[in-house]
């Protein structure tokens, strides 16, 4: 493939139309695109109708709680140049709404759902919001940083007992666990016999 | 070492009074309910690719007398392999109730017994025996087909000894499993099954049967409407109430 093909210098002509798109070519047909988020429904446009982007592999969340923004990613795939193009945009993560964009990429439809089950965030204009792998789940969005799995299952889970009856049976027959369980990662720290019983 | 020395039939003197039988009869009983045993396995983790081998000729489980069941109502062992997650453990808490007693529950892999790697993960229950009265625990990430026999070995023991009584201890404590169910599922969890009745109809019923959590449920409880029978692919017509 000679450098004139390059899937950036083909993606030039289009990333003219869209104002402010930062381009960085990652590898020989990895190109990453930063955009605001206002403009990155038009790209989406563009990209799928002239640059034969037509399959959206994925859109992932990332969390950035120090800029108090949520970072979106759309993986887009082209399968005649055979080239992966990521188009990045931040969104505020307060109120944590944006536009859908299933009206370009219908799979988009299940990848904005998981966001919204993962992370909260909401998409406007997708067709379904409603839970989807998590369908018994009512506790806060599990995906975002704040959200401490360790606390929460303390809060709804017991831990196994480490000194029943039948480990002391095996412990006479010469068996047992190897790590005591006050230095198991998973033990109950800090919470002593007398706080069980009381 | 034939196998029927392991399992030898003790013939205890009668108590006063009792039947001079009953006992012969409950111990033949409990000899041959550990030599035929069916195995539902719910396959819910990585354990799951330990029993294929622990089951054909490599390690021919059915030289026990033990072989895998399609259904919950004619298995005798709930065989649980690996996490289970809070999800999951809603449909297994279904098949449980389901089965006919006496049965039997069997965990397999760490993740059963204490999470395992899941240990922080928000999504699989932690301890199995919270929610379900467990006979026996099989650890190992995975327990390796050997483990397996010798767990279900060490079961048949059990059995054959009347030790393994579990099933019974889900009616006794009926109010404590459930009040670890309802922890977990919210106060509205309720299944098709009936398990109080049940108590009543083996004469189980404790003085932990009915508590709090059980006083909860019959607030909500919903009666049981009969599924909706429909043929073809069509979409479901709305029923005339």
């Amino acid at each position: 493939m000679s450098d004139a093909h390059l899937p950036v210098e083909r993606l030039s002509i289009i990333l003219g139309e869209v104002k402010d798109v930062r381009v960085s070519q990652r590898g020989p047909r990895r190109t990453r695109l930063d955009v605001a988020a206002d403009a990155l429904p038009a790209l989406l446009e563009l990209l799928k109708g002239r640059a034969g982007y037509v399959h959206l592999s994925a859109i992932s969340c990332v969390d950035w709680p120090a800029d108090d923004q949520f970072e979106l990613v759309y993986h887009l795939w082209s399968y005649e140049l055979n080239a992966l193009v990521s188009v990045h945009t931040r969104i505020a993560r307060d109120p944590g709404v944006y536009v859908s964009v299933y009206d370009i990429y219908h799979p988009a439809g299940f990848f904005e759902r998981d966001i919204h089950e993962m992370y909260g965030v909401f998409f406007e204009g997708a067709p379904d919001m409603e839970k989807f792998i998590l369908t018994e789940w009512d506790g806060p969005p599990p995906m975002r940083k704040e959200f401490d799995s360790e606390a929460w299952v303390n809060e709804h889970f017991d831990w196994q007992d480490y000194r029943p009856d039948w480990l002391l049976e095996l412990e006479a027959q010469g068996g047992g666990i190897v790590i005591p369980p006050d230095e198991q990662r998973f033990s109950r720290r800090g919470v002593t016999e007398s706080d069980d019983e009381s | 070492m034939p196998d029927s020395d392991q399992f030898p039939v003790k013939i205890e003197q009668p108590t006063q009074g009792g039947n001079i039988f009953s006992r012969v009869f409950d111990e033949l009983t409990a000899f041959c309910r550990s030599r035929s045993l069916f195995i539902l396995h719910y396959c819910t983790g990585c354990g799951a690719i330990e029993l294929p081998p622990a089951m054909t000729s490599r390690f021919d489980m059915e030289r026990l007398g033990i072989s895998p069941m399609v259904s919950p109502r004619q298995a005798d062992i709930l065989l649980i392999t690996g996490y289970v997650s809070v999800k999951t453990l809603k449909r297994v808490m279904l098949t449980y109730e389901q089965m006919g007693s006496p049965k039997y529950v069997i965990g397999i892999c760490s993740c059963t017994v204490n999470g395992g790697m899941y240990w922080q993960s928000y999504a699989t229950a932690k301890k199995l025996n919270d929610y379900m009265p467990v006979d026996l625990y099989i650890a190992g990430c995975m327990p390796r087909p050997e483990a397996v026999i010798t767990g279900l070995r060490q079961l048949m023991e059990n059995i054959a000894a009347g030790k393994a009584n579990g099933w019974q201890d889900y009616y006794k404590r009926y109010d404590y499993y459930l009040g670890n169910q309802q922890r977990l599922f919210g106060e509205t969890w309720q299944t098709p099954t009936d398990v109080i009745a049940e108590a009543r109809h083996y004469g189980l019923l404790g003085p932990q049967t009915l508590g709090e959590h059980t006083r909860l449920l019959q607030q909500h409880q919903k009666p049981l409407e009969a599924l909706e029978m429909r043929l073809g692919l069509g979409a479901p017509e709305k029923v005339k109430p």
